[in-house]
Order: structure tokens, then C-alpha cells, then sequence
């Protein structure tokens, strides 16, 4: 009979009039993002840092802009640890490149901005200013 | 007397229904199409050439964005290829686990396939349901590899990090998912009348044509060729699993669409016999810190979503490649619209474009 598909059809869909969600409303409730989860800024550690830059150099798109200094005792430091959004493809490759772990993601998948600049942070000044709210 | 002239009609780059920046130049006469020529370039971003200046481990990542829904596919192709040139053996584990996430993502990309298809042919409820079951797949990926669609799972000698228990308890929950969800599925449009009107015998590629093109994937196996790598360079642990070939009859939409919906049943097939069997040990080979391989070149193929997807590597025995070339299966079936399209209504070109699949990130790449 012409027309039964489309009634067979119309009830799986009023079978989902009572059910359950599968949306959340979104600002109010967020999802838990995972263990592995790839997004966001780059949590800077920087007591671990041996200001080695094998991130930089594992980087396709060279988005890790550092500086590093080094001090009388030839010990490194980082000076400034800039990260380019813009030209990150959140690939992972300098998170597992780091041997002292030193850098992880924050997780945060809020980010979006109006301007160019706004796509460029130090993660240096973030990572003292995160320590100085702690303190 | 009244005078008639054909005209051209220019469908995209941004028209909502060509999925993605393509121009299909349609000609036309009053309703019928007298030809259709695709544009393409819209998204070129030479990823050929940016490899050439990248390490081989950086290059995996440029292959997510090439077929953009089925990243793990393309992962899959290079790294095989890249194993191929420097002789790398990947532990049984690592292939296992290969196997699920791109027979995953390959259901993932049907997904898409049949949320834009019935979207194009006036059904916006089943785009939903398909996206709310992709839905579940990229929440899988989420948990192995923190990414949802550009995954860069897959590396040169196996894995990035080993499944784990949360992983492969959660995908076992969406296979056993699997069968309500294809019956939810026939319920909704296969058995709708208006769709199955929409499809049957329209824009048919016979089975000459179809070699004629040297298409590839469900476009070939809808005109009955039984053309699988899977199943003819059995590569990878593909060889240790027991799953069938659908073949199409007619070669028309519906075909294409159906062959799609059965192959979403046998990835599925697939993918249990590898949950049952997942061997222990590492997911990583030995590979080298600074990966320089040998002088030569390499082309390995892959089933990719959309047909064969090959890489072929030129080493110099340097760190970087000095020649990537990618054969993209989306490329070549893209070919054959001028044929599906001529005689048929204006209408039918968004169907005939739908039912090719294919994915502008791979045709520009």
C-alpha cells in the first residue's frame, strides 16, 4: 500500500516525543571533557621546564615561539613561552615531545575571540599568574 | 513561435546541498540537465607540497584534514605507506586497534552520507538521527585519542596511546547499538516511498562506466564490480577477519545508498571479531627518535570511506619526504557526475552529487 513507509516512518519519530534528551542546554550544563581531551591553552610548569625546546622543534607549524636564557651556572631558563592559537592544529606532538612534562592542555574549549591578537597568549605569564591567584 | 535557449546555472561553492566549496556549473535545458562540470580548487591547500617541508611524524596530522570525516582512514594510509618505506613491523595490538577505529570512523562517515542525503532530498529529521548516531562514535574518539575528528591517532609503528577499558567497553555498548539502529534507519527512509522514488532508477553508472572512470568504494561495488582492498591486499589485520563484500545490481542511487547502509553492518561485524580477539601487548613499535628511511619509494592503498586512498612516498634518505603524492578516491568518482546527471531533472543532480560522497578537504587537497 503507497503511504505505509511514510506512516511506519512518522511513528519511530513520534516514538521519540517521550524520551530521553540527547542535548544539554549548552552554557548551563557542560559536558566533562576527557582524560585526553586536546584543546584550549597550553598549562605551562615552570619549575619543570629544562627550557630544552623539543616542543618548538616537534611542531609542524612552528606555532611555539620561545625565548631562553641562560644564567652564569649555564642553568636554562625560559623567558617567555608564546603560543600562536591561530596556528596550532592541536596535534599533541610537543606535549609528547616534552620529557619532563612540563606542558599539558587546560582542557578549556572557550576561546573563541574577536580580534587576531586575542589568538596569541604567553604561557609563561598565564602559568605566574595562575600561581599568584593560588597563593 | 516561443524561443528557447540552453542556459548555465552555477550550483555552489555555496550552495547549501553541495557539502562543502564545490561549483558544478549545470546546463540546462528548461528542467533537464545537459551537462553538469564540477569546479574545484575552493579549498587547495597543497598539502602535497607543505609534506615535502615537514618530518614524516609531522606529517600525520596534515592527512586529518584531508577527508575530513574519516580521519582515521587517511592516518591509517600514510603511516601504513611510511611503514612500508622504512621497514617498520607493527605489533598485533596496535593493527587490532587500528582496525576498530577505522571501521568506527568508517561508520561515522556513512553516517554523514546518509544525514546529507536525506537533508538534500527534503528530510531534515533524518539528518538528525544519523548525526545523533555519529554522535556516538565521536564521542568514542574523544575518549581514545582526545580529538573528535581530527583525530591523528594512528602513527608511523602503531598507536599514540593503548585503548583503554572505558574505550573498548563503550564501543562494544554501540555495536550491540548497531541493528535497532540500521531498523530505525530502514524504518525512517528506506521504506519511505517518496525516497525510494527519489532514487530508484536514477543517475545509473553502468558497470563499464564505472571501471571506464576508475572509481572506486561503494560508487563501484553499487555497479556490481566486487573491487574491496580490504579484502584484495587483506593489508593490516584485515586478513583475520571474516566479513562480506555488498555488491549493488543497478548501479542507481538507491543502490549506492543501500550498499552504504550494509556496510555499516559488516564494519560492525568487523569490528566485534576484533573486540573478541584483541591481542595483548605493546601498541608501539620501536621506532626511531629522528626516522630517517632508506632511499627509495612507497605507495600503499587503504579502503578508505570513499574508495582507494593511496600515498606515494619519495625518500631521499633524508628526515622529510621529497615527494608525497596522494591519490584521492573522492577525485576520481567525482569524474563521473557529468555522466549521472545528463537527462535527468535539476532536481536530481543534488541526489546524483549526494550519492558520490564526495569530501572537497580530499578532492582540493
Amino acid at each position: 500500500m503507497w503511504g505505509k513507509g511514510l506512516i511506519t516512518g512518522m511513528k519511530v519519530t513520534w516514538g521519540h516525543w517521550f524520551g530521553k534528551k540527547e542535548t544539554v542546554y549548552y552554557p548551563e550544563e557542560k559536558l566533562p571533557m576527557t582524560e585526553r581531551f586536546r584543546g584550549g591553552h597550553l598549562a605551562f610548569d615552570e619549575e619543570k621546564c629544562i627550557g630544552c625546546k623539543l616542543c618548538a622543534i616537534g611542531c609542524p607549524n612552528a606555532a611555539l615561539d620561545l625565548t631562553v636564557s641562560v644564567d652564569e651556572n649555564k642553568k636554562r631558563h625560559m623567558e617567555s613561552y608564546v603560543h600562536q592559537i591561530g596556528r596550532c592544529m592541536y596535534c599533541d606532538l610537543c606535549i609528547e615531545a616534552c620529557p619532563t612534562k612540563a606542558i599539558t592542555w587546560d582542557k578549556n574549549y572557550e576561546f573563541a575571540s574577536y580580534f587576531k591578537e586575542d589568538m596569541t597568549y604567553d604561557a609563561l605569564v598565564e602559568a605566574r599568574n595562575r600561581r599568584g591567584n593560588d597563593e | 513561435m516561443a524561443q528557447t535557449e540552453k542556459y548555465v546555472l552555477n550550483m555552489g561553492p555555496q550552495h547549501p546541498s553541495t557539502h562543502g566549496v564545490l561549483q558544478v556549473q549545470v546546463e540546462l535545458d528548461g528542467e533537464n540537465i545537459v551537462g553538469a562540470k564540477p569546479v574545484m580548487g575552493y579549498l587547495h591547500r597543497g598539502i602535497e607540497k607543505l609534506m615535502e617541508s615537514r618530518t614524516y611524524v609531522q606529517c600525520v596530522p596534515f592527512t586529518d584534514r584531508l577527508d575530513y570525516v574519516s580521519a582515521m582512514n587517511n592516518n591509517l594510509g600514510f603511516c601504513m605507506a611510511v611503514e612500508k618505506l622504512a621497514g617498520i613491523e607493527v605489533p598485533e595490538r596496535a593493527e587490532y586497534i587500528r582496525v576498530i577505529c577505522a571501521e568506527l570512523n568508517r561508520i561515522a562517515s556513512h553516517h554523514v552520507f546518509i544525514g546529507s542525503l536525506t537533508n538534500d532530498l527534503g528530510s531534515a529529521t533524518g539528518m538528525i538521527y544519523a548525526f545523533r548516531d555519529r554522535e556516538k562514535i565521536l564521542d568514542l574518539f574523544n575518549i581514545i585519542c582526545g580529538a573528535r575528528m581530527t583525530a591523528h591517532y594512528i602513527r608511523i609503528g602503531g598507536v599514540a596511546a593503548d585503548a583503554q577499558d572505558e574505550f573498548l567497553r563503550d564501543t562494544q555498548k554501540f555495536i550491540d547499538y548497531v541493528p535497532e539502529m540500521l531498523d530505525e534507519y530502514n524504518k525512517l527512509f528506506s521504506g519511505n516511498e517518496i525516497f525510494q522514488a527519489r532514487m530508484k532508477k536514477t543517475s545509473i553508472i553502468t558497470k563499464e562506466m564505472a571501471l571506464k572512470f576508475g572509481m572506486s568504494g561503494p560508487n563501484i561495488r553499487a555497479s556490481g564490480v566486487d573491487y574491496d582492498i580490504r579484502k584484495i591486499d587483506k593489508y593490516g589485520a584485515y586478513g583475520k577477519f571474516d566479513f562480506e563484500v555488498p555488491l549493488g545490481k543497478r548501479g542507481d542511487n538507491w543502490d549506492r545508498y543501500m550498499i552504504r547502509m550494509k556496510e555499516i553492518a559488516e564494519s560492525a561485524k568487523i569490528i566485534q571479531q576484533a573486540l573478541d580477539n584483541m591481542p595483548e601487548g605493546p601498541y608501539m613499535a620501536k621506532v626511531p627518535k629522528v626516522l630517517r628511511p632508506p632511499k627509495g619509494d612507497a605507495y600503499h592503498r587503504v579502503e578508505n570511506t570513499r574508495g582507494e586512498l593511496g600515498f606515494y612516498i619519495v625518500s631521499d634518505g633524508s628526515t622529510k619526504p621529497y615527494r608525497v603524492h596522494i591519490r584521492r578516491p573522492s577525485f576520481v568518482n567525482l569524474q563521473a557526475l557529468d555522466t549521472m546527471c545528463k537527462g535527468m531533472l535539476l532536481a536530481d543532480a543534488v541526489t546524483a552529487f549526494a550519492t558520490i560522497d564526495p569530501l572537497m578537504g580530499e578532492v582540493d587537497c
